[in-house]
């Protein structure tokens, strides 16, 4: 009896490490295999040169350029609004509306990117006449990330102590006051996570990007100028360029570096934050 | 015992929550520079009717408050009372420790110059009122360092503190000294007697000693008929040997409650 059961717990064990092996397998392959692929293609003047041959030769620095822009101008236009809709939710009371636009943002976060993309190219490029740019771009990823944006913070919002407002509105202090200066301080580590992670699905973002910014590999002179992203341009390289593996597998490389390397630096700052917030407890 | 004058008025105040009277008809006089102690068992209304006094109440889904209260000639309960100033006269310190899990300057700086002090005045106020809760020298090195590393005691008597920087009239304390350890609570409860004179004090207690101790006025809530009432009030002293309301007087000689 005592035998099988322990046989059970060694099964088992194995059963869970097999099951961690195929979390992080996939990872792992990723990684050996864009290292094999891409790695020779990297050298300082892959960041500094021009796009030439379709990608093939040169190095990617208007992509990084547009990247750049693109991703600015998706958090510049999504942050704001972001914020302002996660506060007005997690302001005191129920009524209709705030139910109607939690159901909208839950909504909202289950739309897929191409949607975005041709929403995006009717409404930014067509509509508002804004064309195939930078700014198209980061206004349609800025809709996409906008639901992330708001449900990190609520979340971040909600975990805050009850009684932070209580003593806070006792005080005397306004609305206002009580958002900016005590609230929003508490709930900053989580609102830099939710970026991060806007940041992160802006950066990775094809399908929305294809039909706004458009995939010009020129340097964009202005927001209003058309520019390739580097998903775009992995992409391009790997569906439409003949011998294109090795420049996408370079540049996948320098995305998945990008953002292991963003979301390190945001754990590291978050986690500070909070030490300096509660530093003995 | 403080001059006798009274501050507030309460009359005819009842509270509900959506259909649930939680206090009902409760009438007080709360006199000038004295302590007040509301004392009774739980879910009579005590902290129901403190947290009115500064219309904190308002965030309260669903919370109606009817009734007068007069402070300074004007309902507090009105609609039309300007309740930022009158949280500013009416400070309130609650029974968790709550400072603002930033600097221990900044939970001046924030309500300070919310009311318009500048930023000398806002530091004179600081240390002013950090010496007068005996704070002043455990933290005067220390002042941009986070609040929250101080110890429970040393918490609350940065929040009386901080009450106090807006130079209220009254202060409600909510059991202010049931989440600390006792040596901590013996040290809150002698400022807060030190107040008398200066502030009006009303506090919440569920601890009779500490309110026999501090308090100058009881006033004991009862429930009545499903809902929160006062019972009985008067000075302390007489309340606790020859209470006529048979509840209060249970409760106070500790047969009851």
């Amino acid at each position: 009896m005592v035998r099988s059961k322990r046989n059970g717990d060694l099964y088992f064990g194995i059963i869970c490490g097999l099951a961690a092996l195929c979390g992080i397998g996939p990872l792992l392959w990723i990684v050996y295999d864009l290292v094999k692929l891409g790695a020779g293609r990297i050298s300082p003047g892959f960041f500094t040169d021009a796009v030439r041959e379709s990608g093939r030769a040169g190095g990617i620095a208007p992509v990084l350029h547009s990247t750049f822009l693109i991703v600015l101008c998706c958090l510049g236009a999504a942050i704001p609004p972001g914020l302002g809709v996660a506060f007005y939710l997690t302001e005191n009371g129920e009524n209709r509306f705030r139910k109607w636009l939690r159901a909208s943002v839950d909504l909202l976060a289950t739309i897929p990117s191409i949607v975005f993309g041709l929403f995006g190219m009717a409404f930014f490029c067509r509509f508002l006449g804004l064309g195939f740019s930078i700014l198209s771009g980061g206004l349609t990823l800025a809709c996409m990330i906008l639901p992330v944006l708001i449900r990190t913070t609520v979340a971040a919002v909600e975990a805050l102590p009850d009684h932070l407002r209580s003593s806070a509105t006792a005080l005397g202090l306004t609305k206002t006051t009580i958002l900016l200066r005590v609230l929003l301080p508490g709930a900053t580590p989580g609102i830099v996570i939710g970026i991060t992670i806007g940041t992160a699905r802006a950066l990775s973002e094809t399908a929305a990007l294809i039909f706004t910014s458009g995939y010009a590999t020129r340097t964009p002179d202005s927001l209003l100028d058309s520019g390739r992203s580097i998903s775009v341009h992995i992409y391009d390289l790997a569906m439409n360029i003949p011998n294109g593996a090795q420049g996408a597998s370079a540049s996948a490389l320098v995305l998945l570096i990008a953002l292991l390397l963003i979301n390190f630096l945001t754990n590291f700052f978050s986690e500070l934050w909070l030490k300096n917030l509660h530093s003995s407890k | 015992m403080a001059e006798e004058s009274a501050l507030i008025e309460v009359k005819n105040l009842s509270i509900n929550y959506d259909d649930f009277a939680a206090l009902r008809d409760v009438h007080l006089t709360i006199q000038k520079g004295n302590i007040t102690a509301l004392v009774g068992p739980s879910g009579c209304g005590k902290s129901s009717f403190l947290q009115s006094l500064n219309r904190l109440t308002d965030l309260i889904p669903g919370c109606q408050t009817t009734g007068e209260m007069i402070l300074g000639g004007k309902n507090i309960l009105s609609p039309g009372c300007d309740v930022l100033s009158l949280r500013r006269k009416v400070g309130m310190v609650f029974q968790k420790p709550n400072p603002f899990p930033q600097s221990i300057r900044r939970n001046f700086e924030i309500p300070l110059r919310e009311h318009g002090f500048s930023k000398l005045e806002t530091t004179d106020r600081m240390e002013d009122s950090l010496k007068r809760v005996g704070l002043w020298n455990e933290v005067s090195n220390r002042l941009s360092r986070s609040a929250a590393n101080l110890s429970g005691g040393q918490q609350q008597r940065l929040c009386i503190a901080r009450a106090l920087a807006l130079d209220p009239e009254v202060i409600l304390f909510d059991e202010p000294c049931s989440a600390l350890d006792p040596h901590a609570s013996g040290v809150v409860e002698d400022l807060i007697s030190s107040l008398r004179g200066s502030v009006t004090v009303v506090i919440v207690t569920h601890n009779l000693a500490q309110a026999r101790r501090i308090a100058d006025h009881l006033a004991v809530f009862w429930v009545r008929g499903g809902s929160g009432t006062i019972v009985e009030t008067g000075a302390t002293d007489a309340l606790f040997t020859s209470a006529t309301d048979p509840d209060a007087k249970s409760y106070l000689t500790g047969i009851r409650g």
